[in-house]
Parts: C-alpha cells; structure tokens; sequence
C-alpha cells in the first residue's frame, strides 16, 4: 500500500540521462575477432645435479641486468620437537641474520644493503627457501654469501635473542587480527591442535630453543642433497657453472635421512566453534572440511568447481553474499589440493556483528547449491574459458615456469603436469563439476568458525542449526612458565659433570659436608615499584629443617621459625604468631629443598638429579643451566653456572612474591669463604626482569654455637 | 675483526666502481615507449616488450580521495566500485525497466535520508515505511541485473589481476590480458567509462561499509595511522580516510556520483598505459576508435586548500586491547618538490633495511623493538604529505622507549653529517629498487602513468635516478633540520588495555 503511494511521488532523475551518452556507441563484445595468440615460447631449463647430490635449474633472462636464485630445501617445521615449535623457523632467520664464518651477520647486512641486493632464508611447515635478489654485477659475491649462510652459519647467540625476540612479539600480538586468528585456529580445527600443519609457537616452546638446538637442525638437514636450486637471470652460463661449483661442490652430504610429513587424522563432524572477540568490527565466518591432493581423480574438475563456488565475482559466494545481499567486502572459497598433504575446503567471509549468522546460513546455502544446481553456461565460461584462456600466464615469468619445476621434480610428479591439468580442464564438463561437488563436498559434516563479538550476533550461532556450540580459549599462555626439563642420558652426564664443577667451585664436597650449622646477619632490600626498603635480617640454619629468621620491619620484628615438623610465622601485618599450616610445610620443604647447601652436600645423594638444561643469560652473563630434579620428577630448582668458567653464580626456581607468582632468577653477585666454603655474600632476586630483593650478608659462621632453645616456640 | 672492516671499505670501493661502470643500456628501455595523444586530451603510453604474450594495462584517472565532495569522504573509492558494475549494455537485462527501477531507488533514498537525518525527532513509522520501501525498491531493480556480467567476459577471456584501487591522489583500473585481446579491452574499458549504469549502488555502500570495518575499524595499526594523519592534518583533505566516514559512505547516492563522474572522468584526466606483447600503432588506432569520441572538457583543477604550517607538536593515543604500536609523522612538501629525492633518502637511511639507523638502534642493538620502518608519501605525494617512523615496540617494552631512540636518531642527522659512503649505499638502493621496479609489466605501466600525470611526462621515471644521485650529506642535513622537528611532528600512539 504505502509503496504504491511513494510510486506516485516519483520523479526520474534527470542525471541518469547524463549518464546514458548515445547508446549506440556500446559496443557489441561478442562480435569481436581476436587475432591467434603470438606464440608462447615456453622457456627451455637446463637441469644439473652436482656430484654431492644438490639440483640446479639454469634458465637465463638477458632483459635485465638482475641475478636471481630462488632455493628449495627439503627441511620443514614439522621436523620441530614438540616442545620446541619455531626451531625450523628460527634456524632459517639466524642462518641469514647469525653470520657465518667469514663474515659476521651485521657485515652481511652492510654488503648486501650496500648494493641494493638481498639474500633470504626462511623455513616453514613443510619446504625451506632461500633466494638471491641482486644486480647482475654482483653475482659473485651474492654466490659466495649464500653459500656461507647455507653451509656455515655460527648462529650468534645475539641474533638469536634477537629472533626469539621478534618471535615473541609475534606471539603477543597474534590475537590482534581476527581474520589472522579465525585462519590459525582454523587450521587447528582441521589437523589437529598439535599437528606440524597446524601447531603454531608459544613463549614456553621459544624459550626452550638453545643454540645447539640450531646447530644440530641445520648439520642434520641443511645438505646438499635436499637442496634445489634456480638460478635465473642474466648470468654467463660457463662463468656462473665456475662459481656454483666453487662454492657449492665440496659441499659434503649430511646423509641424514629425511623423516616423511606425518599423516592427517581428520575426524569428521559437524561442530560449530566460537572464539570471543568483544572488540571486532567484524565477525570472521570460516565454514568447511578435510580437502585433498592433486594427485585425486576429479582434480581438474575441482578446478572449475572451485571458480564456481568461490573465486571471485561472477562465483556464487561473492555473487549472494557481496554483491546481491552487500553483506561482505571480502568472501570467497574453494577445495584446496595439495602437493604434500590433504589440503582442506573453505568459504570464509568477514561481516558486520549484527549480519553474523545470516551470513553464515548465505554461505552454506551457496556450498549445497553445488551439489544441486548444474553449473550454467556462464559458469561454465568462467570456470573452464576463464582457466584456458588465462593459461599463458603460467608462463609470463621464468621465475614461476623454474618454480613450477623444483616442486614437480620434488614431489616427484611429471614434467608435464601443468599441461595435463589444462587437458583435463578442456574436457569437464557441468555434469562432472557437480558430480565432483557430491563427492567432494560434505555439507552435513561441516567445521564452521566464528571469531567476533558475540554479543552484538543477530542470532545465537545454535541457530545454525549444527548442534551446540564449542567456545574455544586463545588466551595467550604467560612467557613465565616453566619448562620441562629434558632428562635424557646425555644431559644427565652433562649435569653431573656441572655439579660436580660446581661442588668444586663452592669448596669442594668434603668441606660442603661438614657444614652443621650456619649464621647470618645482613641487610634485605626490599623493592617496590621505585621504593627501596632496607630490613636487617638475622638468620640461624641447622641443616636440613630447622631454621629461625628474625627481620626488622619498621620497628616491628617478624619472626619465622621452623623446627622439623612444625613452624611458626609472625603475620606481618597484625603482629600475631600463628602456627604453619600442612601446606605452609610442604612450601616450606621446597624452600629447604633448594637450599644451596644442601643441594651441593648432596652432590653424592642419588635423590638428586642433576639435569643439563642448556645455555642462557642471568642477568647480562652468559650461564649454563643446571636443572636439580627431585626423586618424584620435579624440577627442584636450577643452578646457574658461569658459562665460561662453570663457577656457580645464581639459581632459578618457580616461587611466591608480593607482586604474584613466577619464576624468581636469583644472581649471586658477591662471594666470600667461611670454613673453606664459597658462599654469596651478596643475591640480587628478579622476576620478570624487575629487581625484587637484594641480601647482603654482613657477618656469617659455620658451625658456631647455637643457643639450645633457638627453633622453640616463641613466647609472645 | 679489524681487517674484516678494512676489507669492507675497500669493498665498497669497488663497489662504486662497478657501479659507475653499470653496462646496461636503459635508453633502450626508454626507446621501446611510445606516447600519443587523442584529440579529446586522452594520452596513451605503450611499452613493447614481446617476451610472452601477454599484456598489462592501467587507466590512470587523475582523481582521488582529496577530491571528494564534502559529505561525501570516500565518493572517489565509491565510483571505482561502480565502474565495476557494468555498461548500458552490460549487466542488465532489461535496460528500460532497470532505470525505472533504479529511479524508484533513487526517490524513496531522497525521501528516507531527510527522514533519518531528523534523528531523534523523526517519525518512527515513517522511518519504517520508507525503509522496507527502500529495501523493496533494491531488490526491485536488482531482478534487472546481471551480476557482474563486465568482470565476467574478461575473465571468461583469460584476463587476471582484474582489480581497481582508490588512492588521495589517483583512481587506477587494472588487469593483465593475453595479448591478442588488446581489443577487447579498449571495447570494455572505454564502455565503461562511456556508457556507465551505477546499477546496485545502495548494496555496494554496505559493501564498502564492511570495506571500512575490515581494513580499518577492524586493525588497530591501521586505525593509529588514520588517527595520525587526522590529527596532523586540519585544513587539508589527506586527513580523511581514503575509505571514508561511514556516516557519508551510507549518504551516498547517485545524483553525487554521477556528478562526480562527469567532473572528473574525461579523458584530458585520464591515461591509458599499456605494457607487453603490443604494437604502439595498433593501439593507438584501437584507441582512437574506442575512446576518440569521448567529448573533451578542461582538467579539473588541483585543489586549493593548502595545509598551513604546523606550529606545535600534535598527540594522539588510541587505546584498545591489542599490542602497543608508536608512529610519528612529520609535514614535508610533495613527491615534485626539489627536497623530495632527499625526503625519500632519509626515509631509507632512517628506516629501510636491517642497515637503517632505526632497525640497528631499537632492533638489533637495543631490542625494545620487534620492527621498524620509514616511509614518505602518506597518504598520498601529489600535495604536500607526511613522512612516518614507526616502531612495534617488543613485548615488556614501551611505546615511549621507542620514541625516545627515534627522537634520538632523528636529532643525530641534524647533528652530524652523515658519511659520504653511506648516501653512496643509499644511492646503490635507489638503483638496485629502480631495475627491480622494471619487473613486471603491470608495475611499469603504473609507474608510467603515475609519472605522467605528476611530472607531465613518463621520462621522469627514468631521471627519478638522477635526482636521487644528485643528493649530499649536505642536503640530508639541511632537509632532516627543515621538516624534522619538534613542531613539525605529529605523534601516535596504540596504548595497550585489558580487553
């Protein structure tokens, strides 16, 4: 009714004229001849292996004065330890950015931004790169570089740090992006959270990467026989065949075998999951399964299906929800088919909050359509037309035609593969685009993810109508964890032979072990935030488990005691004493525990491991960690062991402060020796990096004279 | 240690001879362009090069964000989305009919926008009424539409990289095609241009309003940046978001689209480039029968608000929960300027590579930062615009740590002259960036253009060098004294909070 009634208002618009200059000049497209494509000349690769087992690939291109290498390396993260996810990734940036034997990394950088050039290594999941990018003049030296960085590399311990630093800026800030969020945690859905396809770093597994970790990668895997290598551009063939071998020949094999990719385990289901993102402009909408291989039957027909569904304008999903429905700027999809591993299916779309599940119905509706709808004429022109006639430009760059013959040969498919997939293509026909939908495509056993802000959902996601909805949690875990301690035969020698220097450096196990008693009085610094508070502390010790210490806190004494199987604490705060409770005694314990003197006395004590835990900093100085383990496995604490000279100068351990709980780094600044044993006289605690405390001992005495009534109760 | 740096000296000494020795012969480059004008003002630029047959072709339209009309930010990047959506004769089945349509659209939009800007005061079922009305209408003239029927035939042809981008400065419609579909093109390029229906043009603004949330509201980085250059600019038109408000994306219609069509669309605005396996006097003939019939009307005049000095440091902070991000932008004259190739050589010695001043300092050395960069030209060069320094401080470090280092490092150019063998690497860079520059046919006959319309002739792309040798410590120190400084700078920050 009211629609009829503003019809009659209507005017037209006179601009819509302006717009509509003499119609007959449009033009009738389909009339147009096209002259035959001048022919392709399909550039001719020269393949050669070298004797140590490394393949190259010449192709010249004399139309700029440019050098290129493009490398691939049969190395992956999903060679990673599980509990060291990034050393495949790490140990491609220190290879470039670590220096080598010759140069240092910084001068490597010099050299090659001096002349505009670059040389690059990376590794991810499954393939490793590394590449030249350099005028024509600089073949030589480009050459040589790359050679140092792949085959002696020293990794710096700096440009480690530095990585590691750079990794975990990644980490903190991977939950900024929804869309980088909703492909993450997609992948994860699809091969499973700690798959190498899809497991991804965190600060525990960062933290854990040593340099050996490194050196051992690379010696294991970085050989020339899991080296391709392109080299492209305008080079003189005889003259660059001189260099390749100067600097590549006497590369000798590593002749460590490779391990296969793992398989997939895909559990189908159909199974909606949600990750909160109160802040998101947009929700992200990824909806799919489990895809395949090229190597499967119908591949080519996935191809047109594939720019039916989902690529681009004129496919279904941007035709609906873009263009009729104006619900998205970005969505799309398709059935990825790999070389490797089963790829996966996906549509995938980003849209305002309140169009979230309209969305998301739009884009299942589209996918079964697939497998309704025969796939039209114009559909047909775009998917198969679109593919053929675009063809040429598989080859419009030598760089694409030499990387198309690295995987190949790599994954051990024919030369002619490309032009097979065209063949196939030429005869699909609709009827094979919606047979490979039916088969291919799974509709009632869909992941479908949302990342976004679920409050401001039009519908709850339940409304989907695929079951109950799985929130998943991608809080970052905290950097301060600790991690796992890896005993293995090697590090428990290692460990013992580090006790043991550390037994030494301390005064050796015969003097540790006479030691009874010990008495100090000192100053504690207490640090809070710029505050710094001086306390003087006396403390008696009766080794193992009795213990009084007596702090001066602002005219007030606060008092611990510990006698075997009972303490007493005085509350800071009311002044009163109150008796230690079971678990006051088991925190306690672990304080007695890691008490330095008994753990070196203990040195002899096979209730003691001591664990080799690899090389790290304490404050500014470069420490070997020595992890002490308890009979029931756990990490007691660690010392820390100059790295240079192996004297034990701090000790690490999981603890309680004011400001929460964490890993406490104690550095053992200052020594002194009492009854010929080295003990700090002056400990500076952190956490975090930031000071806590810091112990300066003024008086200490081995074996003196201790009062009878000392670890009793106290009287109030 | 020592002898390794002797060494390098004396390596880049031969370096520079080698350099100046540089045996290519880029004339024969310059001498495989053609140009040629139509008598409408249409200029084309063709590049032979015949190693496959392909091609990549630009239209380079001299229009862009800065020109938008006023309630309107974002009208440029609008019209590029409408070229797109087809001719008089593409995209509809039912041309008569789809006009009606669309002015039934059009009138109930009129009625709907002065009922919606009543805000509080609108009435609430007359809202309602004209809304479904409006969503009726859309949908009425969408029956009409062949949905992206002009994409489709390039596609169905072999065409790829069919795309489009919306800058402050300039509005460039792109694609690669198999050579011998030259024709083709000019037939749908200049139809499009000709003959334009802006048919689904009310679902497109929510379009590039989920554009907007996407590539804007929805990256914190993005949103500091913005907030940057919107604080640093108060008179000029680089301070709005090439996107636009999304208040004016929903007040578009098509009255102002066309208009601003028929103000800046003509072809003494506009220039063809064309790159690969093509003879130039084919094209030229091509193009004289597609396009030469265009009616010819005066360039459009630059702007003329000019941005006055800035006479006090700015600030602004973002808060949200993502990860801290510092930015500092300082006002410097436009991409002509005379002080312009020194501009781009501090942003490299500043910035670029893990050589520059700031990735050596906050990176590698101190470590507060996870990355760095500089840059000239936000967001955009054809007017006077804004260098940026920015820092992604690493985690357990601040945004004003990073601020002081760069603060430092800025000071340190206006302090001390930097060695002549660092403005020799600087040029080293320029030259290595500008053969790569020469790769891709799509990327010459963008850059073709770009000089083109900026300089008045494509040749200035090859004396871009020229200038950038011409360059001292001298004039590094001058430039780095004039623009880098404390009043000059606008400074952003991304606070880190709970979210």
């Amino acid at each position: 009714m009211k629609t009829t009634k503003l019809m009659s208002t209507i005017v037209l618009g006179a601009f819509l004229l302006t717009l509509m200059v003499a119609g007959a000049w449009a033009q009738d497209i389909d009339k147009l001849k096209f002259p035959r494509l001048n022919k392709l000349e399909i550039p001719k690769v020269d393949k050669v292996t070298l004797d140590n087992g490394m393949k190259l690939y010449f192709l010249e291109d004399k139309s700029l004065p440019l050098f290129n290498v493009r490398v691939r390396m049969n190395v992956g993260g999903y060679l990673d330890p599980f509990d060291k996810v990034g050393l495949a990734s790490i140990c491609g940036t220190t290879m470039r950015t670590g220096g080598t034997k010759k140069w240092t990394g910084d001068e490597i950088d010099e050299l090659l931004e001096g002349i505009g050039g670059s040389v690059e290594i990376g590794i991810d999941n499954i393939s490793g790169s590394a590449g030249i990018n350099v005028l024509s003049d600089y073949t030589d030296l480009a050459l040589e570089i790359l050679s140092e960085v792949l085959r002696h590399p020293v990794f710096d311990q700096d440009k480690i740090d530095l990585a590691k630093m750079q990794e975990r800026s990644a980490i903190s800030r991977r939950n900024d992006d929804p869309g980088g969020i909703a492909l993450r945690e997609w992948r994860k859905l699809v091969y499973g959270s700690d798959s190498p396809y899809a497991r991804h770093t965190e600060y525990a597994s960062i933290e854990a990467i040593t340099r050996d970790d490194l050196v051992g990668f690379h010696k294991r895997y970085v050989a020339p026989e899991n080296i391709q290598m392109a080299i492209i551009g305008d080079f003189d063939r005889k003259a660059v065949t001189e260099l390749i071998n100067k600097y590549f020949a006497d590369w000798q094999r590593s002749g460590v075998p490779v391990p296969p990719l793992p398989e997939v385990n895909y559990e189908w289901r159909s199974k909606v999951y949600y990750i909160e993102k109160p802040e998101a402009a947009q929700s992200y909408i990824r909806i799919g399964h489990l895809g395949g291989l090229v190597t499967d039957p119908d591949y080519t027909a996935k191809i047109v299906m594939n720019s039916i569904l989902g690529g681009g304008f004129g496919s279904r999903l941007t035709d609906a929800v873009r263009t009729k429905m104006g619900l998205a700027y970005s969505v799309g999809g398709r059935y990825i088919s790999n070389m490797a591993y089963p790829g996966y299916f996906f549509a995938v779309g980003s849209t305002g909050p309140e169009n979230t599940v309209k969305a998301a119905r739009e884009m299942i509706k589209q996918i079964r359509s697939m497998q309704t709808d025969l796939p039209t004429e114009e559909e047909m022109q775009k998917g198969k037309d679109g593919y053929l006639n675009s063809f040429v430009f598989n080859f419009d760059t030598r760089a694409e035609v030499v990387n198309r013959m690295m995987t190949y040969d790599f994954y051990g498919l024919p030369e002619d593969f490309l032009q097979k997939e065209k063949e196939g293509v030429e005869q699909v026909t609709p009827e094979a685009v919606l047979e490979a939908a039916r088969r291919n495509l799974h509709p009632d056993s869909m992941i479908v993810l949302v990342v976004g802000n679920g409050e401001a959902f039009d519908e709850p996601l339940e409304a989907l109508g695929l079951g109950p909805v799985d929130t998943i949690d991608i809080t970052i875990p905290p950097a301060e964890e600790e991690s796992e301690v890896v005993i293995s035969p090697e590090s428990l020698e290692r460990g013992k032979g580090l006790l043991d220097q550390a037994v030494t450096s301390a005064g050796g196990l015969e003097n540790l072990k006479k030691v009874v008693s010990i008495k100090r009085v000192g100053t504690m610094t207490i640090v809070m935030g710029p505050q710094e508070m001086p306390v003087s502390v006396t403390s008696i010790e009766v080794l193992p488990d009795k213990r009084r210490q007596e702090m001066n806190v602002m005219g007030r004494n606060i008092l611990s005691i510990r006698n075997g199987d009972v303490g007493w604490n005085t509350n800071p705060m009311t002044g009163e004493l109150t008796e230690f409770t079971t678990e006051d005694i088991a925190k306690d314990n672990k304080e007695i525990a890691r008490n330095l003197i008994n753990i070196l006395a203990n040195a002899d004590n096979p209730y003691y491991q001591a664990v080799y835990d690899g090389v790290g900093e304490l404050g500014d100085k470069a420490v070997e960690w020595l992890a002490i383990v308890g009979d029931d496995g756990e990490t007691i604490c660690h010392l820390a062991l100059d790295a240079s000279d192996h004297s034990l100068v701090g000790r690490k351990y999981w603890g309680e402060t004011m400001s929460g709980e964490g890993i406490l780094e104690e550095q053992m600044v200052e020594f002194s020796i009492f009854s010929g044993v080295r003990l700090p006289i002056k400990t500076v605690v952190t956490m975090g990096g930031q000071k806590i405390t810091q112990l300066d001992i003024k008086e200490c005495t081995i074996n003196g004279d201790i009062p009878a009534d000392t670890f009793d109760k106290p009287t109030q | 240690m020592k002898r390794k740096s002797i060494w390098l000296n004396a390596f880049i000494g031969v370096m520079l001879l080698t350099t100046v020795a540089f045996g290519f012969d880029f004339t024969r480059l310059e001498k495989s362009i053609s140009e040629h004008t139509l008598d409408n003002g249409l200029k084309i630029i063709v590049m032979e090069r015949h190693d496959a047959p392909v091609a990549s072709f630009v239209t380079f339209v001299n229009v862009g964000g800065v020109d938008d009309p006023k309630e309107y930010s974002g009208m440029a990047h609008m019209f590029e989305h409408m070229a797109f959506k087809g001719t008089t004769t593409l995209g509809t089945t039912d041309l008569d009919a789809e006009l009606k349509a669309m002015a039934v659209e059009d009138s109930i939009w009129a009625l709907l926008r002065v009922e919606r800007k009543k805000g509080l005061l609108a009435d609430s079922v007359k809202l309602a009424e004209l809304e479904k009305a409006f969503d009726e209408a859309i949908e009425a003239a969408n029956q009409y539409v062949v949905d992206n029927a002009f994409d489709h035939i390039l596609e169905r042809e072999g065409g790829v990289g069919i795309n489009a981008g919306t800058g402050k400065d300039q509005t460039s419609y792109i694609i690669s095609l198999p050579s011998n579909k030259l024709e083709l093109w000019m037939a749908m390029e200049s139809e499009r241009f000709i003959n334009p229906v802006l048919r689904q043009m009310y679902r497109e603004r929510d379009v590039i309003g989920e554009e907007r949330r996407q590539t804007l509201e929805n990256n914190p980085i993005m949103r500091t940046i913005d907030a940057m250059a919107s604080t640093a600019y108060s008179a000029h038109p680089y301070g709005i978001p090439i996107v636009g408000h999304m208040s004016d994306i929903m007040n578009y219609n098509r009255k102002t689209a066309a208009e601003f069509y028929a103000k800046y669309y003509i072809p003494s605005n506009m220039i063809l480039s064309i790159v690969g396996d093509v003879k130039p006097k084919q094209v030229f003939k091509l193009a004289e029968k597609y396009w030469g019939k265009i009616p010819s009307g005066p360039r459009p005049e630059p702007i003329a608000t000019i941005e006055p000095p800035q006479k006090g440091e700015k600030t602004v902070s973002l808060s949200d929960p993502a990860q801290p991000f510092f930015a500092v932008a300082y006002h410097v004259p436009q991409a002509t300027h005379p002080d312009w190739p020194v501009i781009e050589a501090i942003a490299d010695y500043l910035g670029s590579g893990r050589t520059s001043l700031l990735y050596k300092n906050l990176v590698k050395e101190k470590k507060i930062a996870a990355n760095v960069g500089v840059f000239a030209g936000w967001p955009g060069s054809k007017y006077p615009c804004l260098a940026i320094a920015y820092a992604m401080p690493a985690t357990g470090h601040t945004n004003e740590e990073c601020q002081e280092q760069i603060f430092a490092e800025i000071e340190r150019l206006k302090e001390e002259l930097i060695p002549e063998e660092e403005v020799d690497k600087i040029k080293a860079r320029a030259k290595a960036g500008f053969v790569n520059g020469l790769r891709s046919n799509l990327g010459m006959a963008g850059q073709l253009a770009y000089y083109e319309n900026a300089w008045g002739s494509w040749r200035e792309m090859f004396r871009e060098l020229d200038r950038i040798n011409s360059v001292t410590p001298e004039d590094i120190q001058r430039v780095a004294k004039t623009y880098f400084t404390e009043e000059n700078r606008t400074v952003a920050r991304l606070n880190t909070i709970e979210g």
